[in-house]
């Protein structure tokens, strides 16, 4: 698995799309950094912003809209590359089994994930310092620490469907489609206390801030992250067991 | 130890309601070059996908190296290297990093074992260059790479010349008959191009819409071809029926552009030429020729070129 592994990560190097989605961790934050300025100017002068404030608001754009689509992209990236750049035949005749190499690529995904997620933290931070924010301290750090890294994993559990359609298509075009549509749904249920901890993918932001008012408990939303995350890693499992290399 | 390093029995493969292979069974000789050949579609990509792994057979069945190909696939299938039609790279990463790569993933960690198969494939030269700007030669040059690497037994070529030049095909032939020679490697290789295979294989297996028409040894092939005397007429069906009624012969064929080939009786060709020519028939040329393979082929698979 560490060979795999080492080969997962090599295969990035030079590789335009690592570059891309740490590009796409910093939208996030900039957008909020861009709008604490503006606020500062413009409406507010003599407001006070906070760091609490600054990271939840970042988290939040980061779960629900910058996120979905970009970790959509990398899943997409990541899986449908071999069968672009023809390279799976290559690699499952060494042979690697196929259960190994899938969780393989499930590791640096997530491995990814986590990575973008720390950048959108740490940039955050920095950002924050830029502009001078009030009420720093530790606890408000590790806070907002602990609420961007399992917010991340959350995230990363609900790429499994992104796995599914990658493998059916093969290609990266209908997932991104599909992370955009999911993006649409995000948007349309996070003011609606009915549904925003049902939708799996609002539901991330539920669990990981601790902060929405909705109508259900949060087990729910725990249930409804982690069931579709099962069924859709149990699906493409097994249709990439079973599928034929053409 | 079984004498073959590749055996199917009966394979088939249906996609759909259209059979890509249909009962095929081949053996593949240890240490020889065993040549597949068909032309595009016949099936032979199919069959060497299912051999290696990458293509369930919907029935039929496989041995590699004497067994059940499903039986402990990790040590069967470290001990072959395949191309299967376009050798798969990955485009942002050099010749050397690809190759790091599938090493890794065979447990090679010695950077000479890469470097000595470049220098093999003559990819030495450009180390800095990424698989994305690597002309199709090269590309195909570094399929080889890959395939030989970990040196082993048994080498499985879908079409490994796709893409080179002559001079290019004339080293990877001449490479892959020294392998078979002194490694004793066993090679199975698929082409459209019948004089690519003649030039190498000990053993053709011909496919023909995914069946397999005929498994020949090519010494056995060779003795098969025939000598002929071919004339070419100005009228063909008048001549046939001289040939038969005064010389009272029936070996011949007729061909495309008036010509007669007789397979027997060289040595009456003149007294053929003046028995045409005294009934009006005009000959414009007369040739003694050996049936070449490709029309042997052409027959096989009913007519039309091989490829």
């Amino acid at each position: 698995m560490v060979d795999l592994l080492y080969c997962e990560i090599l295969k990035l190097k030079r590789s335009k799309m690592f570059l891309f989605s740490i590009m796409g961790a910093a939208a996030a934050p900039v957008m909020c950094f861009i709008g604490c300025i503006k606020s500062k100017l413009q409406y507010y002068p003599d407001g006070i912003i906070t760091f609490g404030k600054m990271f939840s608001e970042t988290n939040l754009y980061t779960l629900v809209l910058v996120g979905v689509t970009l970790y959509g992209v990398i899943t997409a990236y990541l899986f449908s590359r071999e069968y672009t750049e023809n390279t799976l035949k290559s690699i499952l005749t060494i042979p690697v089994a196929k259960t190994k190499f899938f969780v393989g690529k499930h590791i640096v995904l997530f491995l990814w994930i986590m990575a973008l997620t720390l950048i959108s933290w740490l940039l955050t931070f920095i950002l924050g310092v830029i502009v001078q924010l009030e009420g720093l301290d530790l606890r408000i750090l590790f806070d907002s620490l602990g609420h961007y890294l399992s917010g991340g994993f959350l995230v990363y559990l609900l790429t499994t469907p992104f796995v599914l359609i990658t493998l059916w298509f093969k290609n990266l075009v209908p997932t991104i489609i599909f992370s955009v549509i999911i993006t649409m749904g995000n948007a349309a249920v996070l003011n609606d206390v009915d549904f925003v901890s049902l939708y799996p993918w609002s539901a991330t932001y539920v669990i990981a801030s601790g902060e929405v008012v909705t109508k259900y408990p949060l087990v729910d939303s725990y249930i409804v992250v982690f069931a579709l995350s099962i069924i859709g890693f149990a699906a493409s499992l097994a249709y990439f067991r079973k599928m034929d290399i053409r | 130890m079984s004498p073959y390093a590749v055996e199917t029995y009966a394979l088939t493969k249906q996609f759909g309601e259209e059979l890509g292979v249909d009962n095929l069974s081949i053996h593949v000789e240890q240490g020889k070059i065993y040549g597949l050949l068909g032309r595009n579609g016949a099936g032979k990509t199919t069959t060497m996908r299912m051999i290696m792994g990458l293509v369930r057979p919907t029935a039929g069945e496989i041995k590699i190296f004497g067994r059940d190909y499903h039986q402990d696939v990790e040590q069967t299938y470290s001990r072959i290297g395949s191309i299967i039609e376009t050798p798969g790279f990955y485009e942002n990463l050099t010749g050397s990093e690809n190759l790091k790569i599938l090493a890794r993933l065979r447990g090679i960690h010695r950077e000479d074992e890469i470097h000595k198969a470049l220098v093999t494939v003559g990819l030495d030269k450009e180390p800095r260059k990424v698989f994305g700007d690597y002309s199709l030669g090269m590309k195909q040059r570094l399929g080889i790479a890959a395939a030989i690497m970990h040196q082993p037994e048994l080498l499985i070529l879908d079409e490994p010349t796709n893409g080179l030049d002559p001079i290019g095909i004339s080293e990877v032939r001449h490479f892959l008959m020294n392998l078979c020679r002194e490694r004793q490697t066993t090679i199975m290789i698929s082409s459209h191009i019948l004089s690519e295979i003649e030039q190498m294989a000990e053993t053709i297996g011909v496919m023909h819409q995914g069946r397999l028409i005929e498994e020949i040894q090519m010494e056995d092939l060779r003795k098969r071809k025939r000598q002929y005397v071919e004339f070419e007429v100005s009228d063909e069906n008048r001549a046939t029926l001289l040939l038969e009624d005064k010389l009272k012969l029936m070996d011949y064929s007729v061909h495309e552009g008036h010509t007669l080939r007789i397979y027997s009786h060289f040595n009456r060709r003149a007294e053929i030429n003046q028995l045409f020519v005294e009934n009006g028939i005009g000959v414009s040329k007369i040739t003694i020729s050996e049936e070449k393979l490709e029309d042997y082929f052409a027959g096989l698979i009913g007519g039309g070129k091989i490829g």
